[in-house]
């Protein structure tokens, strides 16, 4: 297991245990093994070197954050560190859509065509 | 397209693209897989290619995968490219698309996405992102924005396809600025995950508005925005990109700012393809209007 334990919490630094591009939400699973496996109460997620986290795998990171913390047995505290701009951003994102869920559904009013009609507009 | 029956396998043989364009490559996938009854072993013949496009040559890739049907390009005049390529069998492992890049240099291989080896299958995506990020170059904010459709369409293939295994391609043209990529899969398909997931009997058209509408097959409310915001970060934060996705016998057009959904009859992809074009950026790019 990759961490770090000090007095009070334990460190995991991701890039050792993920790729340097999150793209999945398999990051959650693969983090939850190893923050479980801690005895600390609180687990600090060091995101050196973490180039690029997708929405999705945000969105997983920030529901086990919740988790953990709603847990009455084995209850962690999750905080994250080192993130650059781009990661911070992301996850900030997706954090305020958690709290706030857009309402209302986007529009989607595409034309309606066939290939031949698609094909010979492209070549007209 | 040349159709010819060799005893019980049809010999499948490829035309020349009659240009690069979006739409162009989707009329060459539709005359090439037009009649054909997906899972029916093909014989692919590639003699007459003398160049190829992702909308094409990975969907066959993964047919000729799917289905263990043949191909040949012992005659073809790009018999080389392909072969720097993998094509079809594509690389699988962190080791192999290291060992193709370093051997030729501008060329990316087709990557194969495998769901089982959770971590190895990400580092692959990365390198991936990271040899498409590199041929594009460094401008403020390009590495998100390459990253990103990247992440949540290969994401979505192996959240909703059912399918241990994914396809990846990218091809720069130098000389027009700009890189297409391609992701796809021989899942169950938009329309069918609908059905098994929410118990919605919707056609290809339908499924393909809901995806685009957000409406997730999963419970959490705050999901659902992969491939929209994709489409919205390829089209709208890439000046002049293009997207579309097909699954079934349907596909969603987006290009030049114009949506169509267009039917393709008498063509059925059991999966979903999807093909993107984005210009090389010249400026920094910022997504985060576009994430929603």
């Amino acid at each position: 297991m990759k961490t770090k334990k000090s007095q009070n919490s334990a460190t995991i630094k991701i890039n050792k245990l993920l790729a340097p591009i999150i793209s999945s939400r398999d990051v959650a699973e693969v983090l939850e093994d190893t923050i479980k496996k801690t005895d600390n109460k609180s687990v600090v997620l060091d995101f050196s070197n973490v180039k690029f986290i997708s929405r999705s795998a945000a969105h997983a990171l920030l529901l086990l954050k919740e988790k953990f913390e709603s847990k009455v047995l084995n209850k962690k505290e999750l905080s994250f560190i080192n993130a650059d701009n781009d990661v911070a951003e992301m996850l900030r994102i997706v954090a305020a859509n958690r709290a706030f869920p857009r309402v209302k559904k986007p529009e989607f009013n595409p034309e309606k065509t066939d290939i031949t009609s698609l094909l010979k507009e492209a070549t007209a | 397209m040349i159709v010819l029956n060799i005893g019980t396998m049809k010999n499948i043989v490829i035309p020349k693209p009659s240009s690069e364009s979006l739409i162009a490559q989707l009329g060459s996938l539709y005359s090439v897989l037009k009649n054909v009854n997906f899972g029916e072993r093909l014989e692919f013949d590639l003699s007459s290619l003398d160049w190829v496009i992702p909308l094409l040559i990975l969907p066959i890739s993964a047919y000729i995968n799917e289905t263990q049907s043949k191909f040949r390009i012992d005659e073809c005049s790009i018999k080389g490219y392909l072969e720097k390529i993998s094509f079809p069998r594509g690389v699988s492992s962190i080791s192999s698309f290291q060992r193709q890049i370093q051997k030729h240099k501008s060329y990316i291989p087709i990557s194969i996405l495998d769901k089982k080896e959770k971590i190895d299958r990400e580092r692959l995506e990365a390198l991936f992102s990271e040899k498409i990020f590199k041929t594009l170059g460094n401008v403020a904010g390009a590495q998100n924005a390459i990253c990103y459709p990247i992440a949540e369409l290969v994401t979505n293939i192996f959240e909703h396809s059912k399918k241990d295994s994914g396809f990846i391609f990218g091809q720069f043209y130098s000389t027009k600025n700009y890189l297409d990529i391609c992701i796809v899969d021989c899942g169950r398909g938009l329309t069918k995950t609908y059905k098994e997931e929410k118990g919605l009997i919707l056609t290809d058209a339908e499924a393909i508005s809901e995806a685009m509408k957000g409406n997730s097959v999963k419970k959490d409310k705050e999901r659902g925005y992969g491939i929209r915001t994709s489409k919205n970060i390829i089209c709208k934060a890439f000046k002049g990109g293009g997207f579309i996705l097909l699954s079934g016998s349907c596909a969603l057009v987006s290009v030049r700012q114009k949506e169509k959904l267009v039917s393709l009859p008498n063509f059925y992809w059991q999966g979903t393809i999807i093909t993107y074009r984005i210009p090389k950026p010249t400026a920094s790019i910022d997504i985060s209007s576009y994430i929603e």
